[in-house]
């Protein structure tokens, strides 16, 4: 199957002077499989629908393999689309589904009915050809969907949401399962979620988008780990964030004062940042007894109390409450043959971590 | 709902049920009965049982001719109407222009305005427009009246039809027109077919626009029934409306059978 490169350039779109989608450039490479990930109303669902075609941009352009494709009319565009709620045709059977795009290029019976059935294979519903969707439980249906999409090997693969009615169980196979016959097929995919796991589980480039624009693009690691805003911070996994002043610099890192109980060291800070934001996430801080480490005022460590306690299976959670009020949230991974939490509400505890943790985010 | 009413409330909700269905009923057999009636005059109960009104009246040639108008009025009318409502219905639902609230207001007014004056504002509009054929304007009159059933009929079964049906036919190679046909058209059928019966069934018995556009050469069933009834009250006239009550039934029925007409009505 080709893989196509798929280019935005200063993508636009207004209703009625609402700005849906502001100046959106983005290159996608080849085989690449790309996740638009954003609250709703963000302007990803306007994004993917402007790439297939349904919905004309008011400025900017679409290249594949760097074709203008603006103009083009979206049933010649050859681009595979899943939806939501699959969007299967209820009149017509699995395999008249599948077939539709085949007819529509004009391909004979006898060529069609072996792709057809290729694609059931693809798809791993060789006995279902024969009913109609409504007899198809919803992951069937979404496999036929993929099935119908991938049958006219279209020059990209587009997402919309294609898993959000599954349950959680199923959704998750589907993920790991969409994501190899992705990668198997080389074939250049975007899709569009507001679900941060699906998209750190699937893509290999995020890009998060809030109000219409691009707020950041990168890897999964690199939108966890180095988040370039708060709100990029605070929508893919949970982040403690902290506002402070530089208090003393020290090579290019700086100690940060947040509170008088608590201080941050960070290792990378631009000279001219004063006034900044730090984002720790829950997993890098360590719970501790009070007196374990005696050395309670250095910084990235800092004393208080449990607030609330949950334990949830893997992973236990527990909200503190710092002497000055502010809360910080701490996800601990439990061991298999420990006896349910650690730490019971109200006891007094020291929070720690470790300097590559402090993530300083630029404040806006 | 799933339960099932039983005891006294089930009696009471019977009771009012048949009392509908004879309400509604009773003048349609009634007609029906003294259509058989044995004598020259319309009386009740009807005297013996005959059939020689239903002979006269199909060598009635005036009757039989109006039949052949009405029914071809009907079918032109049908045709004329979804032929104009069905792309109108789809404008209404899918489009998003300026005005569209306003223009569907429009579309559906004739369902509020009398037909009385419709009916005159035409024969009004279509003499200064020098339309002198009464066939034709007779047709104008009546897709203008019947094309709002089909776009109201037409209007709910789209909106129940999901827009990415048509987006996934499209991403895979059909055109608008294709999308239509082969996606859109299958689903909104039972309207289309609701629509298009009621517009065949308000075309065949209007009265109210009819008076206005027919003249003597060309007069539907409807006139030829209320002149009948003026000069002569046998029983010819009961006799030609039940042809019509079965007319009736036999398209209800017909459109049960076809597409169901609960699932049209539903719509």
């Amino acid at each position: 199957m080709r893989s196509s490169e798929v280019r935005l350039d200063r993508l636009c779109k207004e209703y009625n002077r609402t700005v849906a989608v502001d100046d959106v450039s983005l290159t996608i490479e080849p085989g690449h499989m790309v996740a638009l990930l954003g609250p709703s109303g963000c302007g990803k669902t306007t994004c993917l629908r402007m790439i297939a075609g349904l919905i004309r941009p008011t400025s900017g352009d679409v290249f594949v393999n760097d074709k203008r494709m603006t103009d083009v009319p979206v049933h010649r565009r050859n681009v595979g689309m899943l939806f939501q709620n699959y969007a299967l045709f209820p009149h017509l059977t699995v395999e008249e589904n599948i077939a539709f795009g085949l007819e529509m290029r004009g391909i004979s019976k006898a060529d069609a009915a072996r792709k057809v059935g290729e694609a059931l294979n693809l798809v791993q519903l060789s006995s279902f050809g024969k009913r109609y969707p409504a007899q198809l439980s919803g992951g069937q249906q979404q496999r036929v969907a993929l099935g119908r999409a991938l049958v006219i090997e279209p020059a990209m693969l587009l997402l919309d949401e294609p898993l959000g009615a599954l349950d959680k169980g199923l959704r998750e196979s589907m993920q790991v399962e969409l994501r190899a016959l992705q990668r198997r097929l080389g074939l250049t995919t975007i899709m569009v979620t507001h679900d941060q796991d699906e998209a750190l589980t699937m893509a290999d480039k995020i890009v998060v988008m809030r109000d219409g624009k691009l707020e950041q693009v990168g890897s999964a690691t690199e939108i966890y780990q180095r988040p370039t805003s708060k709100f990029v911070a605070k929508f893919i996994g949970a982040s403690n964030l902290f506002e402070g002043l530089v208090e003393q610099r020290n090579g290019s890192g700086a100690v940060i004062r947040v509170s008088p109980e608590l201080s941050l060291q960070v290792d990378q800070i631009s000279p001219s940042a004063n006034d900044v934001m730090v984002s720790i996430r829950p997993e890098a801080i360590v719970v501790e007894k009070v007196g374990q480490n005696p050395a309670a005022q250095r910084a990235n460590s800092v004393m208080a109390r449990v607030d609330q306690a949950i334990y949830r299976g893997f992973v236990s959670h527990y909200y503190l409450k710092t002497p000055s009020g502010g809360q910080i949230v701490v996800f601990e991974q439990n061991q298999s043959q420990q006896a349910g939490l650690r730490y019971a509400v109200g006891e007094e505890v020291v929070a720690r971590w470790e300097t590559p943790s402090n993530h300083v985010i630029a404040r806006h | 709902m799933d339960e099932r009413f039983s005891g006294f409330g089930a009696f009471i909700l019977y009771t009012i049920t048949a009392g509908m269905m004879l309400f509604i009923l009773a003048p349609l057999l009634l007609v029906m009965a003294v259509s058989v009636s044995d004598s020259y005059f319309v009386t009740f109960p009807p005297q013996g049982f005959t059939l020689k009104w239903y002979a006269k009246v199909l060598q009635d040639r005036d009757f039989l001719e109006a039949m052949r108008l009405s029914i071809l009025l009907a079918l032109g009318t049908t045709a004329g109407s979804l032929l104009l409502g069905v792309p109108a219905a789809f404008a209404l639902v899918r489009g998003n222009f300026f005005g569209l609230a306003a223009i569907k207001g429009f579309l559906l007014s004739p369902l509020i305005f009398p037909a009385l004056i419709t009916g005159l504002a035409l024969l009004q509009v279509l003499t200064k427009l020098g339309s002198q054929d009464a066939r034709l304007n007779l047709l104008i009159g009546h897709v203008v009246v019947t094309s709002p059933y089909v776009i109201r009929t037409v209007v709910t079964s789209l909106q129940l039809v999901d827009e990415n049906l048509e987006d996934a036919a499209r991403t895979l190679g059909a055109n608008r027109l294709t999308t239509f046909w082969r996606v859109t058209l299958p689903q909104i059928a039972s309207g289309v077919a609701a629509g298009g019966l009621f517009a065949f069934m308000v075309s065949f018995d209007n009265y109210p626009v009819t008076m206005w556009l027919a003249n003597s050469e060309y007069s539907p069933v409807p006139l030829v029934l209320m002149r009948q009834l003026v000069n002569v009250f046998d029983p010819s006239v009961p006799a030609m409306s039940t042809i019509i009550i079965l007319m009736a039934m036999v398209g209800v029925l017909l459109l049960e059978k076809l597409v169901g007409l609960r699932r049209a009505l539903a719509a």
